[in-house]
């Protein structure tokens, strides 16, 4: 066991780009992971969209990546003084997916794998339609971390709840203790699984993911730690997502990069939390689905009858 | 049933593309109403905010074709594509929207959409042009915080006709601070007849854990600068750092278990075990009496 | 007690008892071969498919995102209900002195390990990653219950082990001491060395007594937490249909009829292949037959408070639930439990009639079938209708269905636990010889004394 991570600590000495735009700019490759190395000359990375790029590698210089048990540790004790808030303009939503497809090659899910998903959704017989992105609500009393036998699911100081698929045994008692449906497991091999082979486990993207263990959305810790949004708010094409730390209250938007103060948005607009009743205490925000940018498009069916 | 639900989606999904392909179409009766709102500068300025906070994350500065990169691609509000519309037809597409485009139906009363439509009418180049906007100038600007009285002081210069920089007067600034991942607009300041102008920072700015703030300062779109980007200074009030992870709270990890749980855990558990101890001690003294 | 009887004629009704009691253990005939070759065979089949599984990952099942529980965890916690009967049985009627449960006692400590084991294995074989699992010990959080669950779950099975091993103890120096050359040399050899050298003294009788008192005494918290604790992995989530304050007493009632039919059964089977006609007499079964009845009217108590108070509210998500249980997808097998589980074994053994032996048993067979079923619409239902609509998932995430791989596992763990119970019945007699002997009015000096 030991042995082994050492092993794999020494093959994902990571690397970042020396020279600035080698492939499509450095920012893309600021925190790329080594995947493999075909030969002497090019070698394949893992940006941190998700994205594999071949590069050469006279243009890369070693960086100092941190080794696994280094990085599940910093990946435990979060971003010092922040607070991550999210919030989710419902009247902007027109259902364009950018976040979910966005999310998924972060993460490497596979197609039925959602940390991002956008509902349908209808509260009432006669109240209109709307779409609702979803993804985990990071409650501040998470009821999915107080079941875990083995901690291998935790809340942050900063407000983010984590997953340590290398802890994680597979039981599945988080998923039926989440109300939001917010929880993926990994029934199968993961999506490119050889692809990521031999790649150092990243815990705030929860990259590669491992066969029998749990996923689910992590609010991008590892972009965050990079000063960047997470990859659902940057992909979004309609001005959805807000997104930002609470303790400075301030948020930006991920399509007009916009910023605002969190408290002044989500009282003129009258925010809510997601099924506030049961005591959970989301942080992510939802502006009401009032006077809606686009119509609603799909057929609403009942499903959960 | 499911399948019904599929099969609606995918007949959506290809009247949406296929809606992308072909012309927008707009009803008759819609195309041919005119603008009830008249062309003058009164109208066309009140377009041209609306535009700002509605229209140009998406479609960009008019002239400068940086709207967003999206398909099919917002027009920019000068080009041809935009403007060969007839006036119903702008106001149709703005009210109902299609695909990438918001319906604004809900959100911007019809007198102000007949007023974007004024503002977009600026840039026909059959028309009068009520709104000049001058080429921005290059123009300089300074800027330093001052801890103790808490505000930003600054000068501006504008290059003049001969080419020299003098003070410049009336323009607005703007003052944001630095945040996490973007610059929040904190307020905004006009200069004296000096070039300068003092901006008060108000009490209830956040900065972080020691107070400290970077401050941008920036001039409007007339004018070419570099924003100043000034250092930290503390301006702010500290940021607050609630904990969230309390000691003994049931959701968090073993560290921070409640004693009480961990005590009835651990007493019931060891005295399961002690008992269960005692009883293989018995046998073992079962064995010892076999054996005398 | 029966009244003293003299040197002679003890010895020859000791010798009776012995030889009809250590039949299970001579016995060895081609039906005995075969049962154990059936066992192993489609034990070792559902071994294959746990392999399967463990190459390619949980998704052999029918489990998914949603219903992310599924039969494993139906056969968990069938098995922990059927394991409490070791509790209800060799401890609580004991310890209310009531006599007739004595005789039952080891079949009742049989078929608690048995399915405790099986509990114990059944849930190794949901978990993702079973490599891991020392990370329970390793990584424990004592604020997740199951943790609690594997506490009480190895505490249980110690103690029951225990409780059948104590009072073996005279039986195995008796069998190593009496035992025809009929047994086996190899079983009388571990008699020997599981006796202990017990040599009947009063002494060491008295430790036994001892021992015995405090395991009974201690099991009555362990046995009500295995239970109430696994119904808490469900009752501590927040879903509809789980989310109830009387789980624990739901789950622990419910437990009580599962075991009577099992051990009614396991008498039956003893009874009929064993020749035990006149150990496990009619009277037992009349007396298990109105055990029976009791813990029904009991669980029938709570199912109507499980059911009949949220029906009344029918909020939102609960009447989603239970609209499903009543009149939808789940109603047969709902109405079908609560027929078969609960209002056929109260209405039939009310009547004497049906609480002689084949009837009794054949009501049995059926509550424990429904029993299962009961725990299967206990775990499923509830998570296919989770608080939001399942969206942009293939159709096979909206609902379950076991596959074969599932059924395969399932079949391994039942076969696994009656191998267990095959091997306890054919190792060691299925009644304890020395109490009943006692209470023939046998003394213990006969009972303790060498073989001529």
């Amino acid at each position: 066991m030991e042995k082994k991570s050492r092993r794999s600590f020494v093959k994902a000495l990571g690397v970042s780009i020396g020279a600035a735009g080698v492939v499509g700019g450095s920012s893309i490759l600021n925190s790329c992971t080594q995947v493999a190395s075909t030969n002497s000359d090019t070698i394949t990375l893992l940006t941190s969209s998700g994205e594999l790029v071949k590069v050469d590698k006279s243009q890369l210089k070693p960086a100092d990546l941190p080794s696994l048990s280094e990085n599940q540790k910093r990946g435990r004790e979060g971003l010092p003084g922040r607070k991550f808030v999210m919030v989710i303009d419902l009247s902007k939503c027109r259902n364009a997916r950018q976040c979910m497809k966005a999310c998924q090659n972060h993460h490497q899910l596979r197609p039925e794998q959602h940390h991002i998903n956008v509902l349908q959704m209808q509260d009432a017989e006669n109240t209109a339609p709307y779409y609702m992105p979803k993804p985990c609500q990071h409650c501040d009393n998470p009821p999915c971390t107080k079941v875990c036998p083995v901690n291998a699911t935790f809340k942050r100081e900063d407000g983010i709840v984590l997953i340590d698929n290398e802890r994680c045994i597979g039981c599945r008692f988080c998923i039926a203790a989440c109300p939001y449906s917010a929880r993926v497991f990994n029934w199968f091999e993961p999506r490119d699984a050889e692809k990521y082979e031999g790649v150092t486990y990243n815990i705030e993207a929860n990259v590669p993911q491992k066969k029998g263990t749990i996923s689910k959305c992590l609010f991008s810790a590892d972009r965050l730690r990079d000063g960047k949004l997470p990859s659902c708010v940057s992909a979004c094409p309609n001005g959805v997502y807000w997104f930002g730390d609470q303790n400075e209250d301030a948020v930006t938007n991920g399509t007009t990069h916009e910023t605002t103060s969190f408290s002044k948005l989500i009282k003129d607009n009258a925010a809510y939390t997601l099924m506030e009743e049961l005591g959970t205490k989301p942080r992510v925000y939802y502006l009401p689905p009032k006077d809606r940018a686009f119509p609603f498009q799909g057929e609403i069916d009942q499903h959960h009858s | 049933m499911k399948k019904q639900i599929i099969l609606t989606l995918v007949i959506a999904l290809m009247s949406v593309s296929q809606g992308f392909a072909q012309e927008w179409l707009v009803p008759d009766d819609q195309k041919t109403l005119t603008n009830p709102s008249e062309y003058n500068l009164s109208n066309v300025k009140k377009g041209k905010d609306l535009y700002i906070k509605n229209c140009k994350s998406c479609h960009g500065d008019p002239g400068k074709h940086n709207g967003l990169p999206l398909v099919p691609a917002p027009p920019d509000v000068v080009s041809e594509k935009m403007q060969n519309n007839t006036d119903g037809e702008l106001h149709f597409k703005i009210t109902k929207g299609r695909g990438g485009m918001p319906q604004f139906e809900g959100t911007i009363s019809d007198d102000d959409r007949w007023r974007l439509i004024n503002f977009i009418r600026n840039f026909d180049p059959s028309r009068e042009q009520l709104l000049v906007d001058a080429p921005p100038k290059k123009a300089k600007l300074l800027a330093s915080v001052n801890e103790v009285e808490k505000k930003v002081e600054i000068f501006a210069e504008v290059e003049s006709a001969n080419g020299s920089f003098v003070t410049l007067t009336d323009a607005t600034v703007k003052i944001s601070a630095k945040k996490a991942f973007g610059n929040l607009p904190i307020g905004e300041v006009l200069t004296n007849a000096d070039g300068r102008a003092e901006y008060k920072i108000p009490e209830t700015l956040i900065g972080d854990e020691n107070g400290m703030v970077n401050i941008v300062v920036q001039l409007d779109e007339a004018y070419v600068t570099d924003n100043v980007v000034l250092d930290a200074a503390k301006v702010g009030q500290l940021k607050p750092q609630p904990k969230l992870i309390k000691k003994e709270i049931l959701w968090s990890t073993n560290e921070n278990i409640q004693t009480w749980l961990l005590l009835s855990y651990l007493g019931a558990v060891g005295a399961a075990w002690a008992a269960i101890a005692y009883v293989v001690f018995q046998i073992f003294k079962i064995w010892r009496l076999g054996k005398e | 007690m029966d009244k003293v009887k003299s040197p002679e004629e003890s010895r020859k009704l000791l010798d009776k008892i012995t030889f009809d009691l250590t039949r299970s253990i001579v016995k060895r005939d081609e039906f005995t071969n075969f049962w154990y070759f059936l066992l192993i065979i489609f034990a070792l089949v559902g071994l294959w498919g746990w392999g399967i599984q463990i190459r390619d990952g949980l998704g052999v099942t029918g489990m998914r995102d949603y219903v992310s529980w599924g039969m494993y965890i139906a056969n968990f916690v069938f098995f922990v209900a059927v394991s409490l009967i070791g509790f209800l049985i060799s401890s609580a009627l004991h310890l209310l002195k009531i006599k007739w449960s004595k005789v039952i006692s080891r079949v009742a400590e049989q078929v608690a390990i048995a399915a405790v084991a099986l509990a114990g294995i059944i849930i190794v074989t949901d978990m993702g990653r079973p490599d891991r699992f020392l990370n329970v010990f390793l990584h424990g959080r004592f604020a997740s219950p199951i943790i609690w669950d594997v506490t009480v779950v190895t505490t249980y099975l110690t103690i029951s082990v225990l409780l059948y091993y104590l009072p073996l103890i005279p039986d195995l120096a008796l069998l190593r001491d009496k035992g025809t050359d009929d047994i086996p040399q190899w079983k009388r050899n571990i008699y020997r060395i599981l006796a202990l050298g017990w040599k009947g003294h009063a002494e060491q009788y008295k430790i036994v007594a001892h021992a015995m008192r405090i395991l009974m005494i201690l099991i009555i918290p362990v046995g009500l937490s295995i239970h109430t604790v696994t119904s808490w992995l469900f009752a501590a989530t927040l879903r509809s249909g789980w989310d109830t304050t009387i789980f624990g007493p739901y789950f622990v009632a419910g437990a009580f009829v599962a075991g009577v039919a099992a051990v009614i059964i396991v008498m039956f089977l003893y009874r009929t292949r064993y020749g035990l006609k006149d150990y496990f007499e009619d009277y037992h079964f009349n007396m298990m037959g109105k055990l029976f009845v009791l813990v029904c009217l009991v669980y029938l108590y709570f199912n109507i408070n499980e059911f009949l108070v949220p029906g009344y509210k029918m909020k939102t998500a609960e009447s989603i639930h239970l609209s499903n249980l009543f009149t939808g997808k789940y109603s047969t097998m709902f109405w079908a439990t609560q027929f078969f589980g609960l209002l056929l074994p109260i209405t039939l053994m009310v009547n004497k009639y049906f609480r002689r032996p084949v009837p009794i048993t054949i009501i049995s067979v059926f509550v424990l079938i429904a029993s299962w079923f009961k725990r299967y619409i206990i775990v499923i239902p509830t998570l296919e209708h989770p608080f939001l609509p399942v969206q942009n998932v293939p159709e096979n995430f909206q609902h379950y269905a076991p596959t074969s791989i599932e059924l395969m596992i399932t079949i391994f763990s039942f076969m696994a636990a009656l191998l267990i119970i095959t091997v306890l019945a054919k190792m060691f007699p299925v009644i304890t010889i020395w109490e009943y002997a006692e209470e023939k009015g046998i003394s213990r000096e006969i009972i303790s004394e060498p073989k001529k």
